[in-house]
């Protein structure tokens, strides 16, 4: 069973090799996702295998965009995050990315050419401060380098717990198999009923010696209302610490701080742009393979003729406001979501958005900021919709920490009356913050950044599909009344 | 609770001038800026307005106008000013980012419109004028025309409009049924049909409680005063307040296509047509039967006439789609209250976050197709017209999230039928409609595109008063 775990690794750039890793993350930004023939993809096997997304990004570039206007940036020193989602241990995966065997991607005439001398890590790492050098670069002194550099994650969501990037294959495999038989094959099926039908699929899956997955068994994860229950005792218990707590911060702080007033027309083009591009183009262009792996860069620009990507990725950094009242608000803010993902949100919804692969928050930098990154389906307009729609109150009460964030109302119920029927109740109860639509859009898209490689394993499919393949996979292995046999052919 | 400034209100977005039948778009460019305010102040009493207005005392012939960017610009508003109006607004329909958007590719990318597109001549301003037939319209356009050489302004193109009988538009379908009530509107419908005023007029709240983003004067010019203080940003005055902004597509219609695919995908054993079948599934593929009447009260047959039946939702009457299909065009642009998988109450919250007032008029020969008459004589289609506060989470949302983005509920490689579905797929790309059913759901396999975009852009539509702000402001050249 996988565990999917996540790893983020953060490490000072040498100022004099900036340029140069910006060259190697910009020419290999669609190249992981284009490899294509078996002999290539072996290269980076255990990448493929394992490993459901990850990213590199550059931040405090103050050349950049998105750095080069902030008040401090002089004082910036210029840092590569990586960060990914795995199946095996951390151990393992960074055996993974230390292996000698691990292939890297070199430019060439244009054309981006695997290379089986030096590793991707190699390739990307001798640019950052205290890399091993060449001669002494091994499996070994590879791993110590990117453990010391990993940083925690301060709380972390999955939308399809304990499945691994092969079962999330195969249980599509299974679903369009299934599709495609009932779609080839009507005459078959004529006048039979659901429960007989399902019945003999699911014979003809089990002699079908090309499906493994069916071999064996698979309980979805099911969120625990007894946990729930705990923990709401747990709370009700320390509500009265809650209560002043929250006076204290309303009061004390979020009165006195500076908010977030500006609105998306007051966002620089120029900025949005850089976004949008990254948001299009993911896995939407899948070049032609030219000479085995060989991957045309100039064919990896925007083509004329592409609708966007269905998967998208969200990468975002924020300052922390000063204190402690704040830190220790928004620690116990992670150390809630710790609790509660694991027992509520186990189900393919994060505080009911049904759109989240993976999200997680990094609090780093000696508790001075936080990064957010998230993979999610759709586009940036249904995903920060969503967010507002579907779970305003818990991003507010995280976001709400950190500097120049819509105005919040900690103790809410303003307007308590003229709301009702039309709020969810949560608005009612803690206004402001990411409810205060316009500028927390405003607010979402001036604090994200543009992502320089991300790839996903599985780029066609929703999270909903993920967890609607696996509720299939768990069907068809039942034995079903006529009633449940139609509830499992809803879903294919 | 909500009252909107009618009288300020230019009327086509609270009013389908439904009694004027005949409509002349006209995209006109500015060549002298200072003649053409002037020649704009003229009209600007005769700018229809959104009161109410008896059925006995509708007007003949009604006038409305809105701006692009570029037209903005050519009057002379500062760059500051210009700057303070919604993104999508600004950069228009056609950056490279928006265009793959909204599926604007292959026969229907930009570089191939007939206006609107990066090669055609910049849109500025666009006139609405209608008429209660066809001659009335046509005086009232001459009346005005005979004015624009002299006023500075080198018309571009005309866009004319008609409405055919029972609205129907040519694919056979009764359109334009179901539009949202705008409270303080002076309308009325069920509350799950209302929407706060700020969702289709700015400077009044929307359904989140806040103030859209509306345009505001940031650089004094003009006569500032005739604005009213802007709600969204205090201290400075709103360019925007009683307006929206206005979205027209000139979408052509392949009826041909249409109804030989649905006659194909349904013919008899015999290869002959089977015309109850073929109208089945592309009522099935709107979520409407011709009449206009909603599958999911009539799933098995069209009572006929032409109804405007509206009154129904989903969630108790059809949660599973076994009456209207979940990838149904209808059920897509609006799921009321069956909003993925939110609750009764949530989903119609939800749903109302993403309406659209729509205006849809039609050109080229009239047909009402069907599977047996599919042929026009030469192209013919619709300009989709529609309004919205908010364009990127009402018109672009819909047009992607819901229309080309094949994963609604649980779908997985469903578009719009009607308008999403791309032309030239990836080579294995599938596209499919999935009709809902016991005891498995059918398929409709490799969809075919229906609809080319040949021509769009965003407009905004501002208050009379802002209008008249607008001839205010000083000479271009003097900026």
């Amino acid at each position: 069973m996988s565990r999917q775990n996540p790893l983020t690794v953060i490490t000072p750039i040498r100022p004099d090799k900036l340029e140069e890793l910006r060259e190697i993350l910009d020419y290999m930004k669609y190249t992981l996702e284009n490899i294509q023939g078996f002999e290539e993809r072996s290269k980076f096997k255990d990448l493929y295998e394992e490993v459901h997304y990850l990213r590199w990004i550059i931040i405090d570039d103050k050349e950049s965009e998105f750095f080069k206007h902030k008040k401090n940036a002089d004082s910036l020193k210029p840092k590569l995050v990586f960060s990914s989602n795995f199946d095996k241990s951390v151990g393992h995966h960074l055996d993974d990315l230390s292996t000698d065997k691990l292939a890297s991607i070199q430019k060439m005439d244009g054309m981006a050419v695997y290379s089986d001398g030096h590793t991707l890590t190699d390739q990307i790492y001798s640019c950052c401060i205290g890399y091993p050098e060449s001669s002494n670069r091994t499996h070994k002194t590879r791993k110590d380098y990117l453990r010391d550099h990993i940083v925690k994650v301060s709380a972390f969501y999955r939308g399809s717990p304990r499945r691994s990037v092969t079962q999330i294959k195969e249980e599509n495999e299974l679903r369009v198999r299934l599709r495609k038989e009932l779609d080839d094959n009507k005459d078959k099926w004529k006048d039979l009923s659901a429960k007989e039908i399902h019945r003999k699929l699911k014979l003809l899956i089990s002699n079908d010696h090309n499906i493994t997955i069916t071999d064996t068994k698979y309980r979805m994860p099911k969120n625990s209302v007894f946990k729930l229950c705990l923990l709401v005792l747990v709370i009700v218990l320390l509500l009265p610490v809650i209560i002043i707590w929250l006076f204290i911060v309303q009061f004390g702080h979020e009165k006195y701080d500076k908010y977030f007033t500006t609105y998306r027309s007051d966002i620089p083009r120029k900025n949005t742009e850089i976004l949008e591009e990254y948001e299009d183009l993911t896995d939407g262009e899948r070049p032609e393979p030219v000479q085995g792996f060989a991957v045309d860069i100039a064919t990896t620009q925007p083509k004329k003729d592409m609708v966007i990507n269905y998967q998208n990725q969200f990468s975002q950094l924020v300052d922390m406001k000063p204190g402690k009242v704040r830190l220790i608000t928004f620690k116990a803010m992670m150390l809630f979501a710790r609790v509660i993902i694991p027992i509520w949100y186990v189900e393919g919804k994060l505080l009911n958005i049904p759109t989240i692969h993976f999200a997680r928050w990094v609090l780093f930098d000696d508790n001075k900021r936080v990064l957010f990154f998230s993979n999610f389906d759709g586009s940036w307009q249904q995903y920060l919709g969503d967010f507002i729609d579907q779970s305003g109150w818990g991003l507010s009460a995280i976001f709400s920490n950190t500097t120049f964030f819509p105005k919040t109302n900690w103790l809410g119920s303003t307007g308590f009356f003229s709301m009702k029927n039309i709020l969810p109740k949560s608005k009612m109860f803690f206004p402001g913050g990411a409810y205060d639509e316009e500028h927390f859009l405003a607010w979402s898209r001036s604090t994200e950044l543009p992502t320089n490689i991300w790839y996903s394993a599985y780029p066609d499919l929703s999270i909903k599909n993920v967890n609607n393949n696996s509720r299939i996979r768990v069907l068809l292995a039942k034995n079903l009344s006529e009633k449940k046999a139609k509830k499992f052919f809803e879903l294919i | 609770m909500y009252t909107i400034e009618l009288e300020d209100v230019q009327g086509y977005v609270l009013r389908e001038y439904g009694n004027m039948k005949f409509s002349r778009f006209v995209l006109l460019k500015i060549t002298e800026d200072s003649q053409a305010k002037k020649w704009i102040k003229t009209i600007c009493d005769q700018l229809t307005n959104a009161v109410k207005v008896n059925k006995d005392e509708l007007p003949d012939r009604g006038l409305n106008i809105a701006f692009a960017k570029d037209g903005l610009t050519a009057l002379g508003l500062d760059k500051k000013n210009l700057d303070s109006f919604s993104p999508p607004f600004k950069e228009g329909m056609v950056t490279d980012h928006r265009h793959r958007l909204l599926g604007d590719i292959d026969s229907s990318h930009p570089d191939s419109w007939e206006w609107g597109g990066k090669n055609n001549e910049a849109v500025e301003i666009i006139l609405l004028v209608f008429g209660k037939d066809k001659n009335t319209c046509m005086a009232y356009y001459q009346e005005l025309k005979s004015d624009f050489e002299a006023s500075g302004l080198w018309e571009v193109r005309k866009l004319d409009g008609l409405t055919l009988p029972d609205n129907k538009e040519h694919f056979g379908f009764r359109d334009g049924i179901a539009q949202p009530i705008v409270k303080g509107s002076g309308r009325t419908g069920p509350d799950y049909n209302c929407v706060n005023p700020g969702e289709f007029i700015l400077g009044y709240e929307n359904n989140y409680f806040v103030f859209p983003d509306s345009p505001a004067i940031f650089k004094e010019q003009g006569d500032v005063n005739l604005l009213p203080p802007s709600g969204a940003r205090p201290g400075s005055r709103d360019l925007g307040k009683n307006g929206t902004y206005l979205i027209i597509r000139q979408m052509q219609e392949h009826v041909d296509r249409f109804w030989d695919f649905m006659n194909e995908e349904t013919k008899n054993t015999d290869d002959s047509i089977n015309e109850e079948a073929s109208i089945k599934l592309a009522s099935q593929m709107f979520g409407r039967w011709p009449s206009g009447a909603p599958l999911s009260k009539f799933p098995d047959k069209d009572p006929g006439g032409a109804s405007d039946d509206n009154d129904f939702l989903y969630y108790d009457d059809d949660r599973t789609g076994a009456k209207c299909p979940f990838g149904s065009h209808l059920r897509r642009m609006n799921p009321r209250d069956n909003f993925e998988h939110d609750s009764k109450e949530k989903s119609i919250i939800l749903s109302n976050r993403h309406r659209l007032i729509r205006r849809a008029r039609l050109y080229g020969e009239p047909i009402i197709s069907s599977p047996t008459n599919h042929d026009p004589e030469g192209e013919v289609g619709l300009y989709f017209t529609c309004f919205g506060a908010d364009i990127s989470r009402q018109f672009e949302f819909l047009q992607y999230t819901w229309s080309n983005y094949p994963k609604i509920k649980q779908l997985y490689i469903d578009p719009d039928p009607i308008i999403g579905v791309v032309e030239k797929p990836e080579e294995g790309q599938q596209q499919q409609f999935t009709i809902q059913g016991e005891p498995y759901n059918k398929t409709v396999k490799d969809l075919k595109r229906f609809v080319t975009i040949r021509g769009g852009a965003y407009f905004f539509f501002p208050s009379i008063t802002s209008v008249r702000y607008l001839c205010t402001l000083p000479p271009k050249k003097d900026n």
